[in-house]
């Protein structure tokens, strides 16, 4: 049934074939340019343009992505030294925030990763331990995406400061459930109760948060089409889906925290028109190819969705400068070059990734062999 | 004032200190770095003036993500007792250039909780839903506030586009998140409501989402749609909604002992028939 899943994959379309002039009357189809694709993230990952000034307090997420991809495409240890790679690991070290020394209560609430040294501390790759800047804090999408980066990069975790980044989690739940992304008072939404169990998860330790609030929050962030909002009564959203669904595997809570398996399921394949459109009746956009189709993954349902459609989505979405834009004629942008890597992936008959974490199945068997939080 | 017209000749200006191999660097703006060097200068020593507000919408006009620069601007502005109609006016000169920028609405928020008046919400989201009648963040920020004449407004925006699924969920909101309950009778009327945009747009999934969600709520059953799905499966094209929701109903039936599996078998395979020799 799927055999044609092989042809498709990633990995052996990175050369274009010259044979193939018997199909000259078929639509020409463009195929997946690996090479391309790797000078991309390698370009993001060094250096980005002007443009990307409004994400300079997120950076840790550009890193992620620009790493995810390597990663997923295989190629981050033959493309960089190890010296390389070390230091990227102090990069992310760098921006910790740890217990201050004397007085640890002084900053409890804003321990964990920051997203960039935008808050003007001086370089220091064991973290820093005299962060009392009135406007420094950690950011829990920031201390996901870290963790995640490390376990990319094959770090062992043991410079991550546990205890502390746990108990700052228990600030940043609401009432109601959901999670802040800072303590600094920020909306609050599923995105970040994806962001408390993912940091949950890797470090093993769940105690950061109100498990039985959160699974009653995902509960009523069910909308009457069994799609997923970011909150109560908002509608339904690939993303927020994603994150409600990721969660619930995550807290091992996947049967108690969904109305209706079969029913979220439907919703899910029902965003597919070419790729996968977010929410009902708006156009598919690149991303939805991860956050549907890995929700579906999760949901052992995978198999439901037509696989050539998404793929040749995907492929007008690719762009000449090897990166991935959000709609076919738009410009690319890392954050959907990734996606669209991570989409590709998941029709991929040989699994590399891991749908719950986001990382590849390589960065998931070292946070469970290598790093110190490794499982029982 | 502009920031660059005030003096600043007490402040040394911080650098940002990337160490020797940064991630994902930015070739920031010389004026963006020149401001944060001010702010993060500014910062350490919590400084609560006019200069520093201008510093702040310096950063903010570069970097509208930047949440940090936002909470000290809201300390500023309520510290020196600043005139917050006025900071309205500047978000929303903001949102129309980034109308789904997350920190944005988060800080309209906190300025209209200080300001206890939210008298002029309901036209600020209503001219961004003018623009994009989907916005998620405009949507969201509605639903802090059940406004009066929600219904109409929403309807207003059916009409305008009957598959707009953002103006349908919050029909239901208005509806069940209300807190008075809404009467058996009413649901009625809202059923037939979606039933009247089906007939006019049958593979519109929108209302056939809505419609069984409204039932679901109320005291009628599912089988008060066989009719119509039966029309639009049977239709040219045919309506892929009603089919689906035709399975719904088969089931219902089986869970309500109407019917036994193997006739909700039987139904089944009629229906995915019909459906394929149909797309033939």
């Amino acid at each position: 049934m799927f055999s044609w899943i092989k042809e498709y994959s990633m990995f052996s379309w990175n050369k274009k074939d010259s044979s193939s002039s018997a199909n000259t009357q078929a639509e020409e189809l463009k195929t997946f340019d690996r090479d391309k694709t790797i000078g991309y993230f390698k370009r993001c990952l060094e250096f980005l343009p002007k443009q990307y000034e409004g994400n300079d307090t997120h950076r840790m997420t550009l890193a992620f992505y620009s790493l995810a991809g390597l990663d997923l495409l295989g190629v981050l240890e033959t493309e960089y030294t190890q010296e390389r790679i070390n230091n990227w690991i102090d990069w992310i070290y760098a921006q910790q925030i740890l217990p201050d020394e004397n007085n640890p209560e002084l900053n409890e609430r804003i321990c964990g990763f920051r997203g960039s040294p935008f808050s003007g501390l001086p370089y220091n790759p064991s973290g820093c331990r005299e962060s009392r800047l009135p406007f420094d804090a950690s950011n829990l999408a920031m201390t996901y995406t870290a963790l995640a980066s490390l376990l990319i990069l094959g770090d062992d975790l043991s410079r991550v400061d546990k205890p502390s980044i746990v108990n700052a989690m228990r600030y940043l739940q609401k009432e109601d459930g959901s999670f802040t992304q800072t303590y600094q008072g920020m909306e609050s939404d599923m995105r970040f109760v994806y962001c408390a169990c993912a940091i949950s998860y890797i470090l093993d330790d769940f105690s950061g948060i109100n498990v039985d609030k959160v699974v009653q929050y995902i509960k009523e962030s069910q909308s009457y089409d069994y799609g997923i909002g970011q909150g109560p009564g908002e509608e339904s959203h690939g993303g927020s889906t994603y994150c409600a669904i990721a969660s619930l595997y995550l807290l091992n809570k996947l049967d108690e925290g969904l109305l209706s398996k079969d029913k979220t399921i439907f919703w899910l394949i029902s965003r597919q028109e070419s790729g996968f459109q977010g929410r009902a009746n708006k156009p598919p956009d690149t991303c939805y190819s991860f956050w549907i189709g890995a929700s579906l993954m999760i949901l052992d349902s995978f198999e439901f969705i037509d696989y050539e459609k998404n793929y040749n989505f995907l492929m007008k979405t690719s762009t000449s400068l090897g990166g991935f834009s959000k709609c076919p004629g738009c410009y690319p942008d890392v954050m959907h070059t990734y996606m669209g890597v991570a989409g590709l992936s998941l029709m991929e008959e040989s699994k590399k990734l891991d749908s719950t974490l986001n990382i590849s199945l390589k960065a998931k068997e070292n946070l469970l062999s290598k790093s110190v939080f490794k499982r029982g | 004032m502009s920031f660059e017209s005030y003096d600043w000749s007490d402040i040394v200006p911080i650098e940002q200190d990337d160490g020797p191999e940064p991630l994902a660097q930015i070739a920031y703006d010389p004026e963006y770095s020149k401001a944060m060097g001010y702010f993060r200068a500014v910062a350490q020593k919590n400084e609560h003036s006019e200069r520093a507000l201008t510093l702040t919408e310096k950063i903010i006009e570069h970097n509208p993500a930047h949440y940090t620069i936002w909470h000290y601007r809201q300390q500023i502005l309520l510290s020196l007792g600043k005139d917050l109609y006025e900071e309205l006016d500047f978000i929303q000169k903001q949102v129309e250039q980034n109308p789904k920028n997350y920190q944005l609405w988060h800080h309209r928020q906190v300025i209209v909780e200080n300001l206890k008046d939210c008298s002029l919400e309901l036209s600020f989201t209503e001219e961004v839903l003018n623009d994009d009648s989907k916005n998620y963040h405009a949507w969201t920020y509605r639903t802090f506030n059940l406004w009066d004449n929600e219904l109409s407004f929403v309807e207003k925006l059916i009409e305008k586009d009957i598959r707009n699924n953002s103006a349908w969920n919050q029909r239901y909101f208005a509806i069940f998140y209300n807190p008075t309950k809404p009467s058996e009778e009413f649901l009625k009327t809202e059923v037939e409501y979606g039933i009247s945009k089906i007939k006019l747009a049958p593979n519109n999934i929108s209302p056939w989402n809505y419609v069984k969600g409204v039932i679901a709520k109320s005291s009628m059953e599912i089988t008060v749609l066989e009719e119509l799905c039966k029309t639009y499966s049977q239709s040219d094209p045919i309506s892929p909604h009603a089919l689906g929701c035709l399975v719904d109903i088969y089931e219902d039936h089986v869970k309500r002992g109407l019917t036994d599996k193997k006739e909700l078998g039987i139904k089944l395979q009629d229906i995915s028939l019909n459906a394929f020799t149909d797309l033939l």
